[in-house]
């Protein structure tokens, strides 16, 4: 008898979610089977990777991301230009970080006119990462809503204590809408219904469940994202079918073990751009086995790795 | 049920209710009805702002200071101050109520509010026999031919009289036997005490006290401690179709709080306290200070002495038992959680402290493990669940919260940290069930001026467990507070604000508030106490189905003990996710499990053989090691629950509110 492979069906899918307007739309998720399982069912969209671009760069940043990036890193917009130009980026993450009260504090106009800047120079779908102060993020996010309407921008963290706000101008000016919740199942099915209480379609809703890097939690950050996705496929649990995204860019390059040299530590060896490189690749990776629709990343190397690696799994 | 005596018909929304009791409240049969009359005071009469007007029919009612003459001429009233005495027609005028346009919602919501079931409703077969008891004696004199022991005659006596044979002699009774007999002139009454090996004789007193059996029964709770006064005597629960069982056979109540909650909350801290230098002493000590307060204020309020009291009864759960009893709690909560004993040999009251008698032993009873106590063997046996088929899930809600499932052939049980929310702990005006206490709670989505009603209708003094479940699900049905309990800020209302402790809803003003309360609040850190009680009881249950297989809809019955209040409103209950959303006519409330078995003991002592076969009966279940349990719990800290699909009927209100 011949062999028969068996094959996992599965009732429910995730959504499929387009960023971005016009002809830079692209689409993000919809698969129903677990990631790279293309015999238990369709892959939906590749994963795409998202390249960071920082409006204030933290001077501890090892060289492996400095250099790549050396002639622009002081304007955003050349940075956002050469990350897609140069490096192929399929989107594009502006990290407002100088928006940080407890750093340089720069304003929410500013944040808005360099957002728009940004978006409008660049030929691909922009996503704007606010800087982790829940209140500031609030009030910086829903200005670039305001000032970037109508060109579906993808916008986040929107987190417990701020997502009202977020999601609110989000719905009110055509934004999508990242839920940021701590590391756990239900939390990140909470957020998704406390935001979709607010009138967002979940369509507009992407799930970052927090991400820990290669060594630093990235089990956790697995576990919880595979039983997601179990729960979106299997149990066709419609408040869990959102695409999942990580970011997970700035938790690897502050990693110890990308910034000791090998005078520190001589088991290391010399090449630290190679470290650093895999490092981030290997999270990537991790992510994607986990189930993750959209990754953001930093090294141009590690974003071509992992590409390339996406495209020989499907 | 009984007939009505009276209706009344509420205006302008044309609402009838039967009300059941001559000179019923008005404003209490309102909140049955649900009708929404403001009233910010409680039901004390001073708010001012429950105004009606009686249309037709005639009532009992005091002219408070808050009405003019000329509103007292044109039929105003206060419905807090109203009594109903005959058919009634009332409009509330728009001052008083919600905009009618506004208020689509017909919850209905009164009408599954469960009360505190009459014991014999409950349990099949209970002879009454109490395990302690007395016998009326007259003794012939010795003469030279008679010329028996003193002891030997009273025995002879009592096998003669009342059959009963083979009967141990208390030991301390001996050094006053023959004094007794003999100024009694050889009529006396003994005390007899039942115990699986036989009979013991515990007291001897001159003359017919016969009539003089009394008991008290004990709840040792965490939070709460609780105490009751039983007539052994006249206990005729025979006669119980007079609707109120209870205050026949009941002298006395009392109840306060557990002095130790000094040296911690809940019972993890209170051990870890004993193990400190003097620790199990001073717990020991507080908690004996407090049952000898419970025993004299009980004594003094029914006018009896302590010599006429002859059987102590108390269930508490397992720390709680050890504590009071002197017995180190160390292993109880270390890995794998074993306690002491399952079974606690009768000791004399006297010999840990307490104030009684020295032929008074306390009956303890028996427990299942660590953390599934007595109480709950109480409450298992006062409920029912061993002696019927049908599929029950008893659920106790206390400091721990404590989950029986099973029937007559099977019982599991777990037990799950819950916090002492519902008693009024961890709540910034939270209280006891007591006089005062804020125990139901409407809100008018408008305005969202409160309607509430106290215990007694006393000035509010807090809230207590009911109040907070009625509070919790009207602030999420009129959108108060989202459904991760966090209060909407953006709301049109003073009542919503920032205060010391973070944001909070002023359910009363200082100036509607009892002296020196101050405004009466209910803050963001309370609804996360109350989401955290309710989580874990309610991931509790889930597990426990879980682990036997079976699922919220395979039960036959669940029944709910635990000190809320005098009721819980059952809809509201499932509108938090405290509850399952199942259909409403199976679910039961027996209040104060533990008493409720404690009465039995008392009151039969076929009831302690059963207290014995119950607890062997159980199978625990440890949810500290359960992975599983972590996660249903995070599922469940949520209003009313994450899986949404577990609550379909809340989903649809809430949604049509939206």
């Amino acid at each position: 008898m011949a062999f028969a492979a068996v094959s996992e069906k599965y009732s429910g899918k995730m959504r499929e979610m387009e960023v971005g307007a016009g002809d830079k739309k692209v689409l993000v998720g919809g698969q129903a089977s677990m990631p790279f399982c293309s015999f238990d069912g369709d892959l939906g969209n590749k994963p795409i990777i998202a390249m960071e671009v920082y409006d204030v760069v933290d001077p501890e940043w090892p060289a492996a991301v400095v250099d790549p990036f050396k002639d622009v890193i002081n304007d955003p917009v050349a940075w956002a230009k050469k990350n897609v130009e140069d490096y192929g980026a399929k989107m594009i993450c502006l990290q407002l970080l100088g928006t940080d009260p407890n750093g340089e504090n720069r304003d929410a106009d500013y944040a808005a006119d360099l957002t728009k800047k940004v978006a409008e120079a660049i030929s691909v779908p922009l996503m704007v990462w606010g800087s982790g102060n829940v209140e500031k993020d609030g009030e910086v996010l829903a200005k670039i809503c305001e000032t970037c309407a109508g060109m579906n921008l993808l916008i986040g963290p929107a987190v417990e204590e701020n997502y009202k706000k977020i999601a609110a101008t989000a719905l009110g000016y055509g934004h999508c809408v990242v839920s940021q919740s701590p590391i756990d199942v239900n939390m990140a099915k909470q957020m998704n219904i406390l935001i979709g209480n607010l009138g967002l379609p979940l369509e507009k809703i992407i799930m970052e469940p927090s991400t820990g890097a290669l060594g630093y939690g990235v089990e956790y950050t697995y576990s919880v994202m595979e039983r997601i996705s179990l729960a979106a496929l299997s149990q066709n649990d419609e408040k869990m079918q959102c695409p999942m995204i990580n970011d997970m860019g700035k938790e690897c390059w502050k990693s110890r073990e990308v910034k000791l040299t090998d005078v520190e530590e001589p088991a290391f060896g010399p090449d630290m751009e190679k470290r650093g490189v895999l490092w981030e690749a290997m999270t990537a990776i991790d992510m994607l086995l986990s189930g993750s629709n959209l990754l953001i990343m930093r090294n141009p190397h590690a974003v071509k790795l992992t590409e390339e690696i996406i495209d020989e799994l499907m | 049920m009984p007939e009505p005596i009276h209706q009344v018909t509420f205006q302008p929304d044309n609402i009838t209710v039967d009300v059941y009791r001559h000179g019923e409240n008005l404003l209490r049969v309102a909140m049955a009805a649900g009708v929404h009359i403001n009233a910010s005071c409680g039901g004390n009469g001073t708010c001012g702002k429950c105004k009606i007007i009686i249309d037709k029919g005639k009532v009992e009612s005091e002219h408070s200071e808050k009405l003019s003459d000329e509103q007292w001429q044109q039929g105003y009233r206060l419905a807090c101050r109203t009594q109903v005495i005959d058919d009634l027609t009332i409009t509330i005028p728009p001052e008083s109520r919600i905009d009618n346009s506004a208020l689509k919602r017909k919850t209905g919501g009164q009408r599954h509010i469960l009360k505190a079931r009459d014991l014999n409703t409950l349990v099949q077969g209970l002879s009454i026999n109490p395990a302690v008891f007395k016998c009326y004696l007259e003794l012939p004199p010795p003469t030279a031919d008679d010329n028996m022991s003193d002891l030997g005659r009273l025995m002879r006596e009592i096998k003669k009289s009342y059959k009963y044979d083979r009967i141990s002699t208390d030991f301390h009774l001996l050094q006053r036997l023959s004094q007794v007999l003999r100024q009694a002139d050889w009529k006396v009454t003994v005390t007899l005490v039942y115990n699986p090996k036989g009979f013991k004789l515990i007291d001897l007193e001159p003359g017919d006290t016969s009539k003089d059996n009394y008991s008290i029964i004990i709840d040792v709770g965490t939070t709460t401690v609780k105490g009751q006064l039983l007539n052994l005597e006249e206990c005729r629960i025979a006669h119980s179709n007079t609707t109120d069982t209870d205050s026949e056979n009941l002298c006395a109540e009392d109840a306060r709080y557990n002095s130790q909650v000094g040296f911690g909350e809940d019972v993890i801290s209170r051990i870890v306290h004993s193990q400190k230098k003097g620790g199990l002493e001073a717990l020991q000590q507080a908690v004996v200070a407090d049952i000898n307060e419970i025993i004299a204020h009980l004594l003094e309020s029914a006018g009896i002495r302590n010599d006429q009291i002859s059987h102590l009864v108390l269930a508490g759960n397992t720390t709680m038992t050890q504590l009071l009893l002197g017995i180190d709690p160390k292993y109880i909560r270390e890995d794998p959680y074993v306690p002491t004993a399952n079974f606690f040999p009768p000791v004399r009251a006297l010999e840990i402290g307490i104030n009684l008698p020295d032929y008074i032993h306390i009956y303890t009873f028996p427990l299942v493990s660590s953390y599934v106590g007595g109480d709950i063997v109480a409450g298992v046996l006062g409920s029912g669940i061993f002696q019927r088929d049908e599929l029950t899930l008893f659920i106790d809600v206390g400091t721990n919260g404590e989950i029986v499932l099973g029937n007559c052939d099977w019982l599991v049980c777990t037990s799950c940290s819950a916090g002492p929310a519902f008693e009024g702990g961890g709540v910034k005006n939270g209280m006891r069930a007591s006089q005062g206490a804020i125990e139901q709670v409407r809100i008018n989505p408008e305005t969202f001026e409160p309607m509430v009603i106290t215990i007694g209708n006393q000035k509010p003094l807090g809230i207590c467990g009911s109040g907070l479940i009625d509070a919790a699900a009207e602030f999420l049905l009129t959108g108060i507070i989202e459904p991760n309990g966090k209060f909407d800020r953006t709301l049109k209302t003073s009542r919503v604000r920032e205060g010391d402790n973070g944001w909070e809803f002023v359910l009363v003003s200082a100036e509607q508030a009892a002296e020196g309360i101050g405004d009466i609040v209910l803050t963001e850190g309370d609804i996360d106490n109350l989401i955290r009680t309710k989580g874990a009881i309610y991931a509790g249950c889930r597990i426990l189905l879980e682990s036997v297989g079976l699922s919220f809809n395979d039960l036959d019955r669940v029944i709910i003990a635990g000190g809320f209040g005098q009721f819980i409103n059952l809809e509201r209950a499932i509108f938090i996710g405290l509850l399952p959303e199942l259909s409403t006519d199976k679910f039961m409330f027996v209040g104060n499990g533990a008493l409720l078995g404690a009465r039995l003991v008392s009151f039969s002592r076929e009831m302690m053989k059963d207290a014995q076969r119950v607890s062997d009966m159980m199978t625990n279940i440890e949810l500290a090691n359960n992975m599983k349990f972590m996660d249903e719990y995070v599922a469940a800290l949520f209003l009313p629950h994450t899986d949404t699909n577990a609550f379909p009927g809340v989903m649809k209100m809430l949604e049509g509110n939206n």
